[in-house]
């Protein structure tokens, strides 16, 4: 007895609940002699891994889903250990290369230049190469990126890449055009609604399309966050009722209250006030571009059309100086000092 | 005038080092075989190793000049520097000295008490050693002594004062002329004089003090004696120079000059008069348990009422450890205290004083104060003298101020600047030194401090404060902290235009950082700099350190190592990336971790809850999250969820969602049964896969399919690990028996083979020995054998 996400995740191509057509299209991609590497990209919540770990199946079985996990150690050449978890089957590893930091380039070529040295011990019947799953590809190092396009080439005979990314825009376009880039977009709403009734016929629930509905709309287009409130829901009152509440994850909230916090009142004492919303924020490790997305959709709620301009342009500006530097809070605060100057000019000369 | 405390002891505690110069100078006389055995001694001080060959090579010329002049000025003047000390303590020839034979007679009782303790020297030893050696001596001839080196002393002292430079020096030749050649002898005389001791200046190197009126007289002696001097002085020099350049060229190259010029006696400590003093006394209470004699049971009444009346003991002193009415000394007849503890910023002079007291040891604390740049100066100026150096009063004073109180970085200046073979030393040179200052880093707090009031003299000040500072990112931290409380505006505009300067930092530091490229480094001080002139002010400020971001740091590491305990404990089944696990799984895990129950007895709930009670178990699992009984404070027992998933996924109000102690119980339970179900069913289906295999692969794929399924969701264990399960026990078909040729035997002879075995187990009565088989010893045994 497992989570909702995980008990229903459908497990084969052509048992997905929405995407079909991609999915036929994967389905022959399989069946062709030439498996290119692929980059699959779309946002959290919209099925990537899903389909990858379909796609696999339908390469080599149900073998592929026959995972186990394991810590493989590297060393830099600075000389320092560093270990990475992987999950893994006898035809694939999965690693996030991201969680050695700086050091992912050593990660990326070692893995890639060990599996790609052994060959499939029997190729008759099979494929002749595995299969490398790298995460969160746009969050890697430059570095990484360059080592990576080279030990695609190179080790092409042997093992295929598949590399997932929520955007690709920061993916070297090197890499980019090495790859068969498949987008997966987050499903809609009503594709979301379906899955969750699909769910709860399953587990012998019956769900009131109004909360359905509801549920879809609060989860943001993310899949995974739908069946888990759809879960937490049920959890918390069975049978359903359509208008009861539909438990979010705290770091929505809280940003919600951030966002009413600086538009309750505009002053430097609040302003340390919402520093500390930030932080919090920040510690419990809400991305901070996120948080700027967050803040901002909220904020904009509030403005007159000519300053919602102006404060999502600054959000875009001082969001893209946030990812040069290290230091985000600066950067969401001098938002939040901007928004504040602005909104309050704005109140100011409105009143006159 | 008060009554000095003790006035004799006092003053030979202070002076000692004259008496010893006395002493040695009748030494190098009179060739006493007592007085050669303390040489041991003085090597054994590790400190005057090198000083002993520079003052030897030094002194004959002293010998020299002391021979050809009767009337000893010349000799005498140098010994009135503070260099004489180290000319005259060591034991080497000072001939010429002959005035003080009849001190000498008196000390000869001193020296032989000297012998028996020869590794005690120094001045320390002397000071110890005068006090008790006059009670057994002649007290006449003491108290001469005392009133004689007294007078000397003063008229020294005096001299030697920092503001009058080392001109001053010349009138005193005279004065100690006097001193040495006209001894009182009458007790009377003596009385007199130690009537006068309250009074007396005691030739405290502070200057802080008033003189005397008593002192006057000897000053305007002095000063008459100035002008018929001078004369002789400046021929002095010159001779000076002509006649040891050889030799300090060649002593220069072995040693620095920190150790030639450091202080040999007491007199030349820098230090604060009342803390030396303290010292001295305290060293002096050992004197009963070291070397067995009396201490002055009455020392402290008179120092404590010393102390009450004047109030400048008290006050001037920092020796905190003493009581007024505590005895000094406990029943053993050992000091009150037994360890003294010097400390003080590098460059005071600690080291020396403790060199100066050496191995008397050591807990009683005296701060030693740094030392006025005057006195340094003055200092300063006697060292270049001697090294020849013609240096401006006024570069010596700046480089005194340079120094900040560090005697010993002056030195090393000077003797740099000696080094560069510049007869000339100007005020340049010692502003363009690199070397010699004291690390003048500020604080992060200074530079803080700086950074938000306004400077009006130099606009540049600020820059050069932050680049002392050094540390760009704690600063820009304490802007971040402090820039909202000092200085703002209500709209906000001064805030945005700071932080705009921080993101600015940020950016180019984390460029920096990136690309290991440096050019840019000089930027940003500039933008620390730019936040200055937007956020100084002239109100006072109080300023917070800097240490939220570390704090923050320190809360976002402990939740991130929550966050990386649940996905590494996560099954294999359900990894997932961890902002996925971050940003939507933990947050709502909690959730499904608090089923509702009616009641925690598990008997009593409904399938539905049953259900959803297993459905909660299971997904701990798979999270790796477990109920820990944990004792609390109050003595209880609390289940306590481990990792802590509830801190990630909610901000402080987290408590709301937890499930009651109860059903937390029944939780704890439920997820150990799962935990043991799915054990158990790894187990199974390990034996099953291994029947499966061996059933060959020739069934359809749709069948293993299922059992994959389900082997996907909890399988954990490595392959490698798989293998080792035990088999499912075959059943044994009966196995053709076969000979050593491989021919088939027939079943009867195999049969009639086991025959015993079968007569055994067939018999009524059968013995098996647990260990081993062995035919020797096994045989049948019939109950009828028995009777």
């Amino acid at each position: 007895m497992s989570l909702w996400v995980d008990k229903h995740r459908p497990k084969d191509l052509m048992k997905l609940d929405y995407h079909k057509d991609q999915a036929t299209r994967l389905k022959s991609l399989v069946q062709q002699s030439d498996f290119p590497h692929l980059l699959v990209y779309g946002p959290s919540g919209a099925g990537k891994k899903t389909r990858i770990m379909c796609l696999l199946r339908e390469l080599y079985g149900s073998g592929a889903e026959r995972l186990r996990q394991e810590t493989m150690h590297f060393t830099t050449p600075s000389n320092k250990k560093i270990e990475i978890m992987t999950v893994s089957s006898n035809y694939h590893i999965e690693v996030n290369p991201t969680d050695v930091g700086i050091h992912d380039r050593v990660v990326i070529m070692d893995l890639v230049k060990n599996v790609a040295q052994t060959h499939q011990i029997d190729s008759s019947g099979q494929r002749e190469f595995k299969v490398v799953i790298l995460n969160e590809v746009d969050d890697l190092t430059k570095d990484a990126q360059h080592a990576l396009r080279r030990t695609m080439e190179k080790y092409v005979t042997t093992c295929r890449l598949i590399l997932i990314a929520n955007s690709i825009s920061r993916v070297i376009p090197a890499i980019r055009s090495r790859c068969l880039t498949i987008r997966v977009p987050a499903p809609t709403e009503t594709e979301i609604t379906n899955v969750l009734q699909a769910v709860c016929k399953k587990e012998g629930l019956s769900l009131p399309s109004e909360l359905g509905a509801r549920i879809a709309k609060c989860a943001d287009r993310n899949l995974r966050r739908a069946l888990l409130m759809c879960e937490a829901c049920k959890a918390q009152q069975y049978p359903f009722t359509s208008d009861q509440k539909v438990p979010e994850p705290d770091w929505q909230t809280f940003i919600r209250s951030t966002a009413a916090l600086i538009l309750s009142e505009q002053s430097p004492k609040k302003l340390g006030e919402v520093r500390q919303k930030l932080y919090e924020l920040i510690i419990h490790g809400v991305p901070p571009d996120m948080i700027f997305a967050g803040l901002l959709r909220e904020l904009v709620q509030n403005c007159d059309m000519v300053m919602k301009c102006q404060v999502a342009s600054y959000a875009a500006q001082y969001e893209h100086r946030m990812r040069l530097g290290n230091k985000p809070i600066f950067h969401i605060e001098a938002f939040v000092a901007k928004f504040m100057a602005i909104y309050k000019k704005f109140v100011e000369e409105s009143l006159m | 005038m008060s009554d000095y405390p003790d006035p004799e002891e006092e003053y030979e505690l202070m002076y000692a080092d004259d008496l010893e110069l006395l002493r040695e100078m009748d030494d190098d006389n009179d060739t006493n075989p007592v007085r050669k055995k303390t040489n041991p001694a003085k090597r054994s001080l590790d400190f005057s190793g090198p000083i002993a060959a520079k003052s030897s090579s030094l002194i004959p010329n002293n010998a020299t000049d002391n021979n050809q002049n009767p009337n000893n000025s010349l000799s005498l003047s140098q010994s009135l520097q503070p260099l004489e000390d180290l000319l005259t303590q060591e034991n080497t020839s000072n001939g010429g000295e002959d005035i003080l034979t009849q001190i000498n007679e008196n000390l000869s009782n001193k020296r032989t008490a000297e012998d028996l303790f020869g590794d005690i020297n120094d001045i320390d030893f002397d000071n110890l050693e005068l006090p008790s050696k006059r009670q057994k001596t002649d007290e006449e001839n003491d108290m001469d002594l005392i009133n004689k080196i007294l007078e000397g002393r003063k008229i020294r002292q005096m001299l030697a004062e920092p503001s009058k430079g080392y001109i001053d020096k010349k009138p005193n030749f005279d004065v100690k002329d006097n001193l040495t050649r006209n001894i009182p002898r009458s007790p009377k005389a003596a009385v007199a004089s130690s009537n006068k001791f309250p009074g007396r200046e005691y030739g405290y190197p502070a200057t802080d003090r008033s003189p005397e009126p008593r002192l006057l007289s000897s000053r305007e002696h002095r000063e008459q004696l100035e002008a018929k001097n001078q004369q002789k002085e400046s021929n002095e020099l010159v001779q000076e120079t002509t006649t040891n350049d050889s030799e300090t060229t060649d002593s220069e190259m072995s040693d620095l000059w920190v150790e030639r010029y450091r202080p040999k006696s007491y007199i030349d400590l820098l230090s604060e008069e009342p803390v030396n003093r303290a010292l001295l006394h305290w060293l002096h209470l050992w004197d009963k348990a070291v070397f067995k004699k009396d201490v002055k049971t009455k020392e402290p009444q008179h120092r404590n009422t010393f102390s009450k009346r004047t109030g400048q003991f008290q006050l001037s002193n920092k020796w905190k450890g003493k009581k007024e009415n505590e005895p000094e000394v406990d029943e053993d007849g050992r000091p009150h205290h037994k360890v003294a503890l010097l400390c003080g910023p590098p460059g005071v002079g600690k080291t020396t004083l403790a060199h100066l007291l050496a191995r008397l040891a050591v807990s009683l604390i005296v701060t030693v104060g740094s030392i006025t740049s005057a006195r340094l100066a003055a200092r300063l100026s006697i060292v270049a003298k001697c090294e020849k150096l013609r240096i401006n009063p006024r570069v010596l004073s700046a480089l005194a101020a340079r120094a900040q109180g560090d005697i010993r970085a002056a030195l090393h200046v000077l003797s740099f600047l000696k080094a560069r073979a510049k007869a000339q030393v100007n005020i340049e040179d010692v502003e363009n030194a690199s070397i010699g200052t004291k690390d003048n880093a500020k604080s992060i707090m200074q530079a803080l401090q700086a950074l938000f009031t306004v400077t009006d003299t130099d606009p540049n000040a600020i820059l050069k404060t932050i680049q002392a500072a050094g540390e760009y990112d704690r600063l820009i931290d304490g802007i971040f902290e402090n820039y909202l409380t000092v200085r703002s505006d209500s709209r906000l505009l001064i805030a945005s235009e700071t932080m705009s300067w921080l993101r600015l930092y940020d950016t180019i530091n984390s460029w920096i950082l990136r690309h290991q490229n440096y050019s840019l480094y000089s930027m940003l001080p500039i933008c620390v700099a730019r936040c200055h002139s937007i956020l100084a002010t002239r109100q006072p400020v109080k300023l917070r350190f800097p240490i939220q971001g570390q704090e923050m740091f320190r809360k976002k590491t402990e939740l991130d190592s929550i966050v990386w305990s649940v996905w590494r404990g996560s099954t294999a089944s359900v990894a997932t990336t961890r902002s996925a696990l971050r940003l939507d799984i933990l947050p709502l895990l909690p959730y499904l971790l608090s089923p509702v129950l009616r009641s925690a007895n598990i008997q009593l709930c409904s399938e539905t809850e049953r259900k959803s009670l297993a459905t909660c178990a299971g997904a701990m699992c798979d999270y790796g999250l477990q109920y820990i009984q944990q004792r609390t404070p109050e003595g209880l027992y609390a289940f306590v969820l481990e990792p802590d998933v509830y801190k990630v996924a909610f901000f402080g109000n987290e408590d709301c969602v937890r499930p009651p102690p109860a059903v937390r119980q029944a939780i704890a339970r439920e997820q150990q049964l799962e935990v043991i179900r799915r054990n158990d069913e790894m187990m199974s289906r390990m034996s099953s896969r291994s029947k499966s295999s061996q059933a060959a692969t020739s069934k359809p794929k749709l069948d293993t399919k299922d059992t994959a399924a389900r082997e996907v969701k909890e399988m954990r264990i490595p392959n490698h690990l798989q293998r080792l399960q035990p088999k499912a026990v075959q059943k044994i078909t009966p196995q053709v028996q076969k000979d050593f040729f491989g021919r088939i035997v027939p079943v009867a002879q195999v049969q009639k083979q086991d025959a015993v075995s079968d007569v055994i187990s067939s018999s009524s009565v059968f013995y098996q020995y647990r260990e081993g088989f062995n035919n020797a010893v096994r045989r049948n045994v019939r109950m009828r054998d028995l009777f």
